[in-house]
């Protein structure tokens, strides 16, 4: 792509450019996260401090770590509800983070006071989501784009009306619109009138989140346009919160891909493009539709269950509950497919996510008190076997499920789960991968010393 | 600055119903009444002594009724005929009704509206802050908020009077002021003590409205964008915050002007109001009269029953607009 090979010549352009505003040493982040931990409590109110329920944490973002240099786009992209957004609102002190620190050209932005702080505010930027509800519906265009100016107490009455004009021109809309109300205008209008705002104080930072997730296609090609326009203009650096892979690959230089409120993958755009690394990022990879007519023949691959919890997410790597390569124990002689499909059972039992009463044809076997009569457990077992399992195990596998199904007719989950457990329990759910620090990084044992172990499967040999 | 899906609504509901029409005819009357009380009253309404050569009050324009008097211990019957200068009669110590069923709207009218003005200025900023602060702040000032919700409102506010007395101060009224208008009372009593009593124990409705509203405006992005601009707290609360929360105050406070009106009444009935001339002072004169003289307290009953009516049907009217089930185009607010 060779508007690629410009943009990234003009970042590089706008990385040498230092030195205006901040005071970066060459080659340090303007942007530094730590160990970023959100969460939310959930039962936290007088009530349920009197009823004496426990708070319940939501980890929203835990553990986060990336940096962001001068001048460059980095996309964090991931599903809804990985934590994405809430990242960015936390990186700018819009909530108070849990744990860890972020600096801002070198300066702790949760320890910031006073001046600092205002500086901060002035540096650092948003564009949102939602052009609709960004934009205050009882405030004209013009008092909307001047109140940064207004709040910083930037220059005199006159000279910040020029500048809202200039602002406005330079974001394509016309001046005569100043004392027009948000709703007269569209949803691409809207966030063109959202970054004229955030251009205000002229920042070096803008954490765009979703900005163009909610505008028509032809619409977010011009804003994405006009982004990429003011970063070589302005010398910006972004942060690109988006869910678009075709955004994020138009726009970004790095990417970092987010599962359930953790980075799993972070490296150059084209280099994660062209050869992901961790199977999330695959999976992620192949859900976008191609517009190519050999697509018709491609097999792909969903994920398999939702995606869990963030109040009780998954011990050891957040991803191996929904994984195609969960790694098996190395002394077990299994294919991956028949792993992956224990390894789901077993979810379920731990869940408690199996109806008993509904095993078997109509009403062929009675649960009472939770378990099954004695007489019945064997034809129990496998009615139940047939309907967990789409294919026979092989024998060994076989008799250790049939030995947890029978714990499971007598409603002794906790046993049925244990039994499975001991016998299949994967470096995955043990130990949590981390994120290497090289230029390209993936947290996945199976590029760690995982790896080495016997059963591990050759990521290559996933379809891709 | 009305939005313009309001206006449209407000002028939609004004045309397809009779009922706003009828609620800005008697509520224009009323305001009419209260303002020129003293060019519209035919007497001085403090004035007493309107009475016949037997001592008794004239009926209404147009009736007549049968009194009888104890004299020397026997009784006379006596035929009371109307007079065209007293239009509504006249009540048991002379006063002339029609005149103070004028000054009582002025009494009603001040009240309410001052009343309601002053809960909204205790409510909003108390729901407000609660709404937008949250968390403990909100827990606390919401659990002061619901312990006077706890106490019925008229047993509240006769505490209340108890407590501070009932005290009224006189506002002068320019057209006699001015020697415009002769024969009138020079000043209006405004019952301070009731008038600060009844916004005490209606305002924590608008508290509560407030802080619905302040809670889902806190969390919309244009609150957040001004936090990263680093606006403080309090710029936010008043530029973003109460902008936004105003609509369902103004129809609050345009219904609660009638339930102000109310207490207003039954504080002078029960005799605690400050003022002598209010409707509800009234009704309690005529008490005894009901069976012959039924006009002494039917008429500020009157006056009472149709404020109330016509502040109601304009508080329908303007929730009706803003009902944003029926919005028309513009979304947004």
């Amino acid at each position: 792509m060779s508007s690629d090979d410009n943009r990234a010549t003009s970042s590089v352009d706008a990385g040498l450019a230092t030195g205006i505003g901040t005071d970066t040493p060459d080659g340090e982040p303007l942007v530094r996260v730590e160990n970023l931990q959100k969460y939310f409590w959930e039962n936290d109110s007088l009530l349920d401090r009197l009823l004496g329920d426990e708070p319940v944490a939501v980890q929203a973002v835990d553990g986060v770590s990336f940096e962001i240099r001068e001048g460059e786009t980095l996309g964090l992209v991931g599903e809804s509800g990985c934590g994405k957004s809430t990242t960015g609102e936390t990186l700018l002190r819009l909530q108070e983070p849990t744990d860890g620190r972020v600096e801002f050209a070198g300066t702790n932005v949760y320890e910031m006071e006073g001046s600092d702080l205002t500086a901060f505010r002035r540096e650092a930027q948003v564009v949102f989501q939602d052009p609709f509800s960004s934009l205050d519906p009882r405030m004209t265009i013009g008092d909307i784009v001047q109140q940064p100016l207004d709040i910083h107490d930037v220059g005199a009455d006159e000279e910040r009306r020029e500048r809202v004009r200039d602002l406005l021109e330079r974001v394509g809309l016309s001046v005569d619109q100043l004392d027009r109300y948000p709703h007269e205008f569209s949803g691409g209008q809207r966030q063109r009138i959202g970054i004229a705002r955030a251009l205000a104080l002229e920042p070096e930072f803008l954490v765009l989140d979703e900005p163009t997730s909610a505008l028509d296609v032809s619409v977010q090609a011009q804003v994405l346009n006009l982004l990429e326009d003011l970063q070589a203009e302005f010398d910006l650096t972004y942060l690109l919160i988006s869910h678009d892979l075709s955004v994020i690959r138009h726009i970004c230089d790095r990417v970092a891909v987010m599962y359930l409120g953790e980075i799993v993958e972070i490296g150059p755009v084209e280099e994660l493009f062209e050869d992901p690394k961790h199977p999330y990022t695959k999976a992620l990879l192949e859900s976008v539709p191609r517009a190519t007519t050999d697509e018709r023949e491609r097999d792909r691959e969903t994920l398999a269950g939702d995606v869990p919890s963030p109040r009780d997410p998954p011990s050891g790597c957040r991803f191996r509950t929904r994984c195609p390569m969960v790694i098996p124990p190395e002394d077990l002689d299994i294919d991956q497919d028949t792993y992956r499909e224990l390894m789901t059972v077993r979810e379920r039992i731990e869940s408690r996510d199996i109806s008993l009463e509904t095993v078997g044809d109509d009403d062929q076997f009675t649960v009472e008190d939770g378990s099954v009569p004695e007489a019945d457990i064997p034809a129990f077992v496998a009615a139940l076997k047939r309907r967990l399992f789409d294919e026979p195990l092989p024998p060994h596998h076989d008799e250790i499920v049939e030995t947890a199904l029978t714990e499971l007719a007598a409603s002794n989950w906790e046993d049925a789960a244990a039994i499975l457990r001991t016998e299949y329990e994967s470096v995955c759910e043990r130990d949590h991968p981390g994120l290497g620090n090289n230029t390209h990084s993936v947290a996945c044992h199976l590029y760690g010393t995982a790896a080495d172990f016997e059963g591990a499967v050759d990521p290559n040999s996933w379809r891709g | 600055m009305i939005p313009d899906r309001l206006e449209s609504n407000l002028r939609q509901g004004f045309r397809e119903s009779l009922l706003p029409k009828l609620g800005l005819v008697l509520l224009a009357s009323i305001l009419i009444m209260a303002i020129f009380a003293p060019v519209l009253a035919t007497h001085n309404p403090t004035r007493t002594g309107y009475l016949d050569e037997n001592g008794n009050s004239y009926p209404p324009l147009g009736t007549s009724y049968t009194t009888e008097i104890g004299q020397d211990g026997e009784f006379v019957e006596v035929e009371v005929e109307s007079t065209s200068d007293h239009l509504l009669g006249t009540n048991d110590i002379g006063q002339d009704v029609f005149s103070r069923l004028v000054y009582g709207a002025r009494t009603s009218m001040l009240v309410g509206l001052l009343g309601t003005g002053l809960a909204v200025l205790i409510g909003v900023p108390f729901g407000l802050v609660s709404g937008y602060y949250g968390g403990r702040v909100d827990d606390v000032m919401m659990r002061i908020a619901d312990t006077m919700l706890a106490f019925p409102s008229l047993v509240l506010a006769l505490a209340l009077i108890g407590v501070f007395g009932s005290a009224g101060f006189g506002i002068p009224d320019p057209l006699t002021r001015f020697g415009l208008i002769d024969g009138m009372p020079e000043s209006t009593t405004l019952p301070g003590t009731v008038t600060v009593v009844v916004a005490l124990v209606t305002w924590v409705w608008f508290a509560r409205v407030a802080r619905g509203e302040a809670m889902s405006v806190r969390n919309e992005e244009y609150v957040t964008a001004a936090r990263s601009m680093g606006a403080s707290n309090w710029t936010i609360l008043f530029k973003h915050v109460l902008p936004n929360s105003l609509t369902p105050v103004i129809v609050l406070a345009t219904i609660q002007v009638a339930a102000v009106i109310l207490l207003e009444s039954s504080l002078s009935f029960l005799g605690f109001s400050g003022t002598t001339l209010s409707w509800g002072y009234d009704i309690s004169r005529g008490q005894g009269y009901q069976r012959t003289s039924w006009w002494i307290s039917m008429v500020p009953g009157l006056g009472i029953v149709f404020a109330v009516i016509a502040v109601n049907l304009l508080g329908d009217w303007l929730r009706d607009a803003l009902d944003p089930n029926i919005e028309g185009e513009g979304g947004g607010a």
